[in-house]
């Protein structure tokens, strides 16, 4: 079928990456989005602009606020569909297991827990028996954030970066999995079709003809992050291995429970419930134990993450994990406390290579750690990346624009318009719901949702659009839809400063002269973001007037006419 | 974070690595001095240079963070300066004579 092996490396890379490209881009587009996520979240949630918190003191604040916890009413729904009969209201199930997760840039705390129900399940091999509750609190009072305020950044982008918010059997992962595995085959198959890989490394030829500056830009972009690429594909496909390989949930259910129960023995944290009911010591107290322990293995830190298990029982335990603002790994050093005595269980000794090296694969992918070149760093791969697989598009139908005829006009019509959706449509989505973010009423019921459909039909209008503009690509023209999208970033991106500025009061000059780098940055990214376009806006006008249109007559001279110029 | 001022250091001496590692490329060499091509020595110098640069980079990065931190830092930096320098050989390529201190271009005689 193909006369070398660089042949059908061509093939795979080009079909693979073109119907998986409009989900990779999505993926590093929100992605690079996702690394600033809880500042975006301090830009959509304005009562939340304040400074970033330590953990709270669970005696004091943390305990009332669990009592107030309930099992949220979507995990109550799932779990009604595996289980026989209703579930108890939510009101009178106990909270048997709780958690609190904090970072060095969050002003609010993540809280969640588990409560037990008395359901059997409809599937025997089920053993699952609980019902989540979450919810965000501000640390400073104790006080609920309510579940109507839609924190964009870590609420809709990040589960957008890895799931596409298509839930339905979990298929937004898998396909995300899928364009990760591809992201892989597309980086080794572009490694071999390249004939000069070193020569070319710094080649980028902006003012060649569009076909070969935007396969300079392509390769460029596609090379020099090659270990970022590599690393944050791998390391995506790694962090939900769980998912994609659940041996622990199906051919080695008995060792995965097996092991458990070894562990628990060998670790000395109780697996299961006593059953007598017992008090619970000061956590507050175990809190300093655990920071005196870090300070004498020489690494002074504030608790990252806290959990609970057994709770009220005799064999309820405490752990208490060191924030990882120092080191790649999201936490660790953990200190383990029996709940009714306070008296220490276990401390973790450093973690197995194995173990190590997992948690630097996740914890490099997941980024929690305090450095924010790196953060920036990160920014730009993922960029790059956009940049890859949108000049990867373009590519394709330039290269394909002077064979026009029957099918290949309609499929660079929808491959154009399709890349026309992901790229600059995709922005236009991503502004329109930082716009209605700031436009809908604050008490609207049910505010998120509104603002997550905006999102979804400012993204389909947009696809309209390009379809409907596609026409020019027939002719071998520009598609005027780049441009006039282009425009449409320029407005919304504008607006949503102007309107964080006449909302909240927080303009760019009070911000920066606060130092309040959250609101501030993300208004001078939105900024950046409509000055790009409004350049890419007026470049794609004039190169559009430079244009003519192909006929099937005058295309055969417009070839030889390339020929010609080489 | 690590320190400012060796994390600057470090993008600095990666810059340059990358930049020499460019010139020590015909086609770029060209676009900057304007000559056809380095002679070999030059070409070897600007090799040897350029990995010392990198490698320098490296060490400082390591100066600044843990390991685990450095290594990762190292290697977006290396992305971000090879992306400038080509972005820098498209549009001014003049600019990086900055890294040729002392060049003169042979006179066409010789």
């Amino acid at each position: 079928m193909f006369a070398n092996f660089r042949q059908a490396m061509a093939w795979v890379h080009t079909w693979f990456g073109l119907v998986l490209g409009f989900v990779l881009m999505a993926a590093f587009f929100f992605g690079s989005l996702s690394v600033f996520d809880r500042e975006i979240d301090r830009w959509a949630v304005p009562e939340t602009r304040f400074p970033a918190q330590p953990m709270p003191s669970f005696d004091q604040v943390l305990w009332p606020v669990y009592q107030q916890l309930r099992a949220h009413p979507l995990d109550m729904a799932a779990t009604a569909r595996r289980v026989e009969g209703e579930i108890p209201h939510p009101d009178t199930l106990p909270l048997v297991s709780l958690y609190a997760y904090t970072t060095h840039r969050d002003p609010v705390l993540q809280i969640g827990g588990e409560f037990a129900i008395p359901n059997k399940p409809l599937d025997a091999s089920d053993d699952h028996q609980h019902v989540h509750g979450w919810a965000s609190i501000d640390p400073r009072s104790g006080t609920y954030l309510s579940q109507d305020k839609l924190q964009i950044g870590s609420e809709f982008f990040y589960p957008m970066h890895y799931s596409l918010h298509f839930h339905w059997q979990d298929l937004g992962y898998w396909i995300v999995a899928l364009a990760g595995l591809v992201m892989l085959v597309a980086l080794v198959s572009g490694v071999v079709m390249h004939r000069k890989l070193f020569r070319e490394l710094f080649t980028f030829r902006p003012h060649k003809r569009t076909q070969r500056s935007v396969l300079d830009l392509h390769n460029l972009t596609g090379v020099v992050a090659l270990p970022f690429h590599f690393f944050f594909a791998f390391t995506g496909l790694v962090i939900f291995a769980g998912i994609y390989f659940p041996l622990g949930e199906t051919m080695l259910e008995p060792l995965a429970k097996q092991h458990q129960v070894l562990e628990a023995e060998r670790t000395g944290l109780p697996h299961e419930p006593a059953g007598e009911a017992a008090p619970m010591a000061s956590v507050d107290a175990m809190v300093v134990e655990a920071k005196r322990r870090w300070d004498l293995r020489g690494m002074p830190g504030e608790v990252g993450y806290l959990f609970m298990d057994h709770l009220g029982d005799a064999n309820g335990y405490v752990s208490i994990y060191r924030a990882g603002n120092d080191q790649v790994a999201l936490v660790g050093q953990g200190v383990h406390f029996k709940a009714s005595t306070g008296e220490v269980l276990r401390e973790d000794p450093p973690p197995t290579p194995v173990f190590a090296i997992n948690e630097f694969l996740t914890g490099l992918h997941l980024q929690h750690f305090k450095h924010w070149l790196l953060r920036w760093l990160y920014v730009f791969g993922g960029l790059a990346g956009c940049v890859c697989i949108a000049t990867g598009f373009v590519f394709f139908v330039e290269k394909r624009k002077k064979q026009l005829a029957g099918h290949s006009a309609r499929l660079i019509r929808w491959v154009d318009a399709l890349a026309v959706t992901t790229v600059t449509g995709m922005v236009v989505a991503t502004l329109a719901i930082l716009v209605a973010n700031r436009l809908l009423p604050a008490d609207l019921p049910a505010r998120g949702l509104w603002e997550e459909r905006i999102f979804w039909y400012s993204w389909l209008v947009m696809l309209a659009h390009a379809l409907w503009r596609s026409k020019a690509v027939a002719s071998g023209l520009i598609s005027p839809a780049w441009r006039e999208q282009s425009w449409l970033v320029v407005l919304l991106a504008v607006s949503a400063v102007l309107f964080n500025w006449i909302g909240t009061g927080d303009h760019l000059v009070k911000t920066l002269n606060d130092g309040y780098w959250p609101v501030a940055g993300v208004d001078l990214f939105l900024l950046a973001c409509a000055l790009v376009a409004a350049c890419a806006a007026k470049i794609l006008r004039r190169r559009e007037g430079l244009q003519q249109p192909l006929s099937p007559r005058n295309s055969g001279l417009q070839d030889n006419l390339e020929v010609a110029r080489g | 974070m690590g320190d400012v001022v060796l994390l600057l250091l470090a993008a600095l001496s990666c810059h340059s690595g990358a930049v020499w590692l460019a010139l020590a490329i015909r086609a770029h060499w060209r676009q900057v001095t304007g000559e056809s091509a380095p002679d070999a020595a030059t070409v070897r110098m600007l090799r040897i240079l350029g990995a010392a640069a990198l490698l320098v980079g490296l060490v400082l990065c390591l100066w600044a963070d843990a390991p685990s931190m450095a290594v990762l830092v190292w290697i977006m930096y290396l992305a971000l300066f090879a992306f400038i320098t080509a972005f820098t050989l498209a549009w001014r390529p003049q600019v990086l004579k900055l890294w040729l201190p002392g060049f003169r271009p042979r006179s066409p005689l010789s």
